[in-house]
């Protein structure tokens, strides 16, 4: 190939690595992340992008040069060099694959690993799943049970996912974590919410007519307000219990 | 590679023919022995959910085996297991036969091989009529069922199969150069038969 | 023998039999197929009561089982009997002697021929084709009854049940009924031809294939009808929500599912003996055209893997209909059992989706690049890698399911593997166009649609293989995004390629170009418009299968719905262009498009029996621009003249 046809696909690389980029980045894609897994989860996700705009602009350029460059005129019965391989580059885009997508595979186990974990002195709360409602209890406040989910700021929290018939999931895409109900089991979802504020908690498991509108809310409060909160629901299931 | 004609090479025995020229076959093994693996390759498949399920409702989940008070019938499974593993042996007796030529050998396996099989179905049937569970009465019943059941309507298409064959057989129309039905079928009884010894290690002996 | 000899013994097979009433109601056909139908779904009835009675189950007419095993089972085999789809093996069953095929029952004269058990691979391919586009229509409909309620938040035109009856119908039509079997179609037309065969190994079972389908087409429509309404649990079906939570029309999906994956699996155990047993001498498996590398991978992949969903319906069916707790927790059950099950199938079902198109991907792009491909080894190797790989990936799916937290980072790794195989194929077509001779007619401008569309959905595909980022975005919109990235930007692209590709082999005629152009032109645009947005608002938040929305995601739904309305249109330029082409097109000639593979070879349509004497292969399929490289020549053979001589 000459100088000046490499220069031309790496321009055209460039321009769609560009419009990529300025799609990636221009684009409202993913909400204000409201949990520490949530920023770990977001780092990933553009970890990845770039990997892949890197990937689709030479795709991209590929094509759109021999698009332009190769065409053919309708009456040109002449055929392309019988060109039937070249193990040095099929050995390159069998190896640059590979690396890419083992190093996306160990940030990702990393990032998983580091999102499991635990932090100290943490809060448990009991997520229960229905057609078409959730409800949550806190077992350290004497099961006070409540339709809506609060929890305190920079705490881990550990959610117990329970389904009272068919299978449900609970997002909160702030909070980037997902896991579905699944009735018989028990599942976990561990979240550490690092923004105060207000959002929405989604059922995304089909579960049947109202799988739509199964929604509810989630509100990060300070330690302080959720603390207040809590005991006053205590005393609430105490004396009514 | 070998020109075979079309005609042999996919078991039609006579020798009138028009319509395409011969086709050119590019493999040792024929047509329909290789079909009949493919088709059990499928067929392990399917016991192989079947047994995925048995899986997750005995290991995951740990359910007693049999659940009380439900019993499982281990002895007549045992005398049904010596019927079948018999029946295999008389239909290899009965392929090896017409391979010599020996037509009334291969009526007889035949024959004795059907009998066996359907002695297996019929108590297998009474043993679901007094088992005193029922599909709907839990995880372990389920499964019990639906695998005995699954070979159950393995051995009912063998069974048919047979028949045709015995029939077949009968009519005259197998000699020791044009055996490929019995040797199809036969395949598929085989494995008809060792299916039923992994289902029978599995639901009853283990 | 000569071609006029073969057309002659047709005729008189055709018209021999007469017409006496009698012999109208007992021959195969239409009318046997009414009545059978009707008496096949009596005895169902009679039986299912009978057991009832007598095991002393009550109510004895119970609906569920008496839908299930006389609507459902015994009806549609006794029209496939009656239609005369099991005669020949009857007969041989009762002990007839074995007949030599007399072709009776091969080949097309009249349009009448088409809706008849046909034995011709060529017959048949055309059969599939039509009717997967007829589903296709009906499945795209759906989906523009999906878009036009999701067109503003809120509830607008339909009920939830009717709603979400809408999207599993056309995600279960698109999937069961159109890219299967599509793909199906275009191999049954053209691999035969590939090989040098005459038709396929088992010409029965084929069209035994083929008459599967409308039955679960059927089936799957009818269920609009059941009172309760369609099955409304995606086509997924995860449980207990399909098996114990859903009105009747779930068992329509779990039978259609069945008699669906019965024609996949039989038809790819008749590809895989037909390609190993019936190649024309000197076609070793290196010399074999990419399409039949990739319809031999994919009939393994069916083979193997559609057992499993054969197995995870059965359960579903069970727990629905005889109360049976394979996934009912309360019995004992274990309700993610299901979805292992369900997924060691359609993971590789995905495949099953994309490897035939890579075939005609591998035919198109090395014909109108006018080079061989490249590194044609490699990229059948990386189809064979692509399925021992693809059956390990399976909980990929379920990464947020619940399932045990260890197994997600061996799949995400295997899952992530995968891509490399499938960058592999990329690469290698890109390299194929290079420095080529490009022309751009419309299979070539659908197959570097295909290219830029399956990038992205590919790359998507690696974001999901990671699992944090799965947890994310699973069952939002973004996956909605992604498997339309890959399925119609993927498959569909490439059925369509395959269909314009071929459309003159088949007919005989050219299909209009500037038609061609604008439909891949409007489907393009239309494509990206309706399915780039879906990722945005999938990762903001909008989840997947819902009937309403929050309002912030208004806008964008409005967007994604007009533009779903102008992606529906370009399918009409494809059907005009398609009729009218196929009464009227110009006359095509053998080998328009200068390919090298052995259906070019041949007239356009083909001879009855393709070859009218066992063609020669010489070389490999792709040697454009070496000089006088020949793939495979005609030349009378011995085997044909021993044929002359008995007739
Ligand atoms: C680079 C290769 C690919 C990778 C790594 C990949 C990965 C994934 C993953 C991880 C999911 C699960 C997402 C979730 O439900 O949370 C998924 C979903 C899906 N993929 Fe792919 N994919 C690839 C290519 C394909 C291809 C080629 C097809 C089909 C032709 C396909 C069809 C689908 C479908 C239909 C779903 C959604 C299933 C559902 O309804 O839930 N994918 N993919
Ligand atoms: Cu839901
Ligand atoms: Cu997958």
């Amino acid at each position: 190939m000459r100088r000046g046809s490499i220069l031309t696909l790496i321009a055209i690389g460039i321009v769609a690595g560009g419009i990529a980029t300025a799609v990636a980045v221009l684009l409202p894609w993913l909400p204000e992340p409201a949990s520490r897994e949530a920023g770990r989860i977001h780092f990933v996700i553009w970890f990845v992008i770039v990997i892949c705009i890197v990937i689709f602009a030479v795709v991209a350029a590929a094509i759109i040069y021999a698009v332009t460059h190769f065409r053919a005129a309708p009456d040109d019965l002449s055929d392309g060099p019988p060109i039937h391989g070249n193990t040095k580059l099929e050995i390159a885009w069998t190896l640059i694959p590979t690396v890419l997508v083992t190093a996306i595979a160990i940030v990702s186990a990393i990032v998983l690993s580091r999102n499991d974990a635990q932090g100290k002195d943490v809060l448990h709360v009991n997520v229960t799943a229905q057609q078409f409602a959730w409800s949550f209890s806190y077992p350290d406040a004497g099961g006070a049970s409540s339709p809506i989910l609060r929890l305190p700021k920079d705490r881990s929290v550990l959610l117990t996912l329970h389904a009272k018939d068919v299978i449900h999931s609970f997002w909160v895409p702030e909070f980037s974590q997902k896991e579905d109900t699944v009735p018989g089991l028990t599942t976990t979802l561990h979240i550490t919410p690092d923004r105060l504020g207000t959002y929405a908690v989604i059922c995304t498991e089909l579960c049947g007519l109202g799988h739509a509108l199964m929604r509810t809310t989630a509100v990060v409060m300070t330690p302080a307000d959720f603390d207040k909160w809590l005991k006053s629901q205590k005393q609430a299931s105490t004396t009514k219990g | 590679m070998t020109a075979i004609t079309h005609d042999e090479a996919f078991g039609h025995d006579e020798h009138e023919h028009h319509g395409p020229p011969a086709a050119h076959y590019s493999s040792r093994i024929s047509p329909g022995v290789l079909g009949m693996f493919l088709f059990i390759a499928s067929e392990i498949m399917l016991f192989g959910s079947f047994f995925t399920a048995y899986f997750f409702v005995r290991v995951v989940n740990g359910t007693p085996w049999p659940t009380p008070p439900y019993h499982i019938p281990v002895q007549v499974a045992t005398v049904n297991t010596f019927i079948l593993m018999t029946s295999s042996a008389t239909i290899h007796w009965a392929t090896t036969a017409i391979k010599k030529g020996n037509t009334w050998g291969l009526r007889a396996g035949l024959l004795l091989t059907f009998l066996m099989g359907l002695s297996f179905l019929i108590t297998q049937i009474f043993e679901y009529l007094r088992a005193g569970f029922n599909t709907s009465d839990g995880a372990f019943p389920t499964i019990f069922f639906c695998l005995t059941g699954l070979h159950g309507c393995h051995v009912f298409v063998g069974l048919s199969i047979l028949l045709f064959m015995t029939i077949r057989a009968f009519r005259g129309h197998f000699s020791a150069e044009h055996h490929h039905g019995v040797e199809i079928g036969g395949i598929y009884w085989h494995f008809v038969d060792v299916m039923w010894i992994i289902v029978y290690m599995t639901v009853y002996i283990l | 023998m000569t071609a006029a000899t073969v057309e002659e013994t047709h005729h008189v097979h055709a018209t021999a039999g007469g017409g006496s009433p009698w012999r109208m109601l007992t021959r195969g056909g239409w009318i046997r197929a009414a009545w059978m139908t009707c008496l096949f779904g009596a005895l169902g009835f009679g039986i299912v009561v009978l057991a009832r009675w007598g095991g002393g189950w009550h109510p004895i007419l119970a609906t569920d089982p008496i839908v299930l095993v006389s609507l459902l089972v015994a009806a549609p085999l006794g029209f496939l009997a009656g239609l005369g789809a099991f005669d020949y093996w009857t007969y041989y069953a009762l002990g007839g002697a074995t007949r030599p095929e007399d072709h009776s029952g091969h080949g097309a004269r009249s349009w009448k021929d088409y809706f008849r058990v046909n034995t011709d691979h060529k017959v048949i391919g055309m059969q599939y084709l039509v009717t997967t586009i007829f589903f296709f229509l009906i499945g795209g409909m759906l989906a523009l009854l999906v878009r036009a309620e999701l067109a503003k938040p809120g509830m607008q035109y339909f009920d939830n049940q009717t709603f979400n009856g809408l999207f599993s119908v056309h995600a279960s039509l698109m999937i069961f009924l159109f890219i299967i079997p599509a793909f199906a179609g275009l191999a049954n037309f053209v691999v035969p031809l590939m090989l040098g065969a005459p038709d396929m190994a088992f010409p029965r079972l084929n069209a035994l294939s083929f008459w599967l389908l409308p039955i679960a087409g059927i089936m799957m429509v009818a269920s609009f009808v059941v009172p309760g309404g369609a099955f409304a649990c995606g086509w997924t079906g995860y449980v207990p929500l399909c098996s114990t939570h859903q009105p009747l029309g779930a068992v329509f999906f779990n039978q259609a599912v069945q008699w669906a994956g019965a024609s996949s699996i039989m038809t790819a155990l008749n590809f895989l003996v037909t390609i190993i047993t019936m190649r024309a001498p000197g076609m070793t498996f290196w010399r074999m055209p990419l399409l039949v590398w990739a319809n031999f991978t994919t009939s393994l992949l069916v083979v193997i893997a559609t057992p499993f969903i054969a197995g995870s319906q059965f359960f579903s069916m069970f727990d629905h209909v005889m109360h049976t707790a394979f996934f009912d927790p309360a019995k004992g059950g274990y309700p993610l059992g299901y979805q292992h099950i369900f997924w060691f199938y359609s993971h590789p079902a995905v495949y099953i989706m994309m490897l035939p198109g890579f075939g005609i991907m591998s035919e198109v792009i090395s014909v109108f690049s006018r080079k061989p491909v490249f590194g044609y080894r490699l990229m059948a190797l990386s189809l064979m890698a692509i399925v021992v790989l693809g059956f390990s990936v399976w909980a990929h799916h379920m990464f947020v399911s619940g399932m045990a937290s260890w197994l997600r980072v061996p799949m995400m790794i295997t899952t992530l593997l995968i891509a490399v195989p499938t960058g592999i194929k990329i690469f290698s077509w890109l390299a194929t166009m290079w420095e080529g001779k490009l022309h751009f007619n419309t299979p070539m401008l659908f197959a570097l649609g295909f290219l830029s569309m399956f990038v992205i959905g590919g790359l998507s595909g690696v974001m999901l293989g990671a699992v944090p980022i799965d947890i994310h975005v699973s069952d939002t919109y973004f996956i909605v995004a992604h498997i339309h990235y890959v399925l119609f930007g993927g498959s569909v692209f490439t059925i369509f390629a395959g269909i314009y590709y071929w459309f003159p082999k088949m007919t005989g005629r050219m299909y209009d170009e500037k038609l061609g152009k604008l439909h891949f032109w409007l489907t393009f645009v239309g494509f990206n418009l309706t399915f780039f947005p879906m990722h945005i608002i999938g990762t903001q938040g909008m989840p997947r299968r819902v009937s309403d929305y929050a309002p912030k995601f208004a806008d964008v739904n409005m967007f994604i719905s007009i533009a779903s309305f102008g992606l529906g249109a370009s399918v009409l330029v494809f059907l005009y262009n398609m009729i009218t082409s196929w009464r009227d097109g110009e006359l095509a000639g053998s080998n328009p498009w200068r390919g090298m593979t052995l259906e070019w070879l041949v007239t356009s349509p083909p001879p009855v029996f393709n070859f009218d004497e066992i063609p020669q292969v010489v070389g490999s399929p792709y040697e454009y621009g070496v000089p006088g490289a020949q793939h495979a020549v005609l030349v009378p053979s011995k085997a044909t003249e021993m044929e002359e001589v008995p007739v």
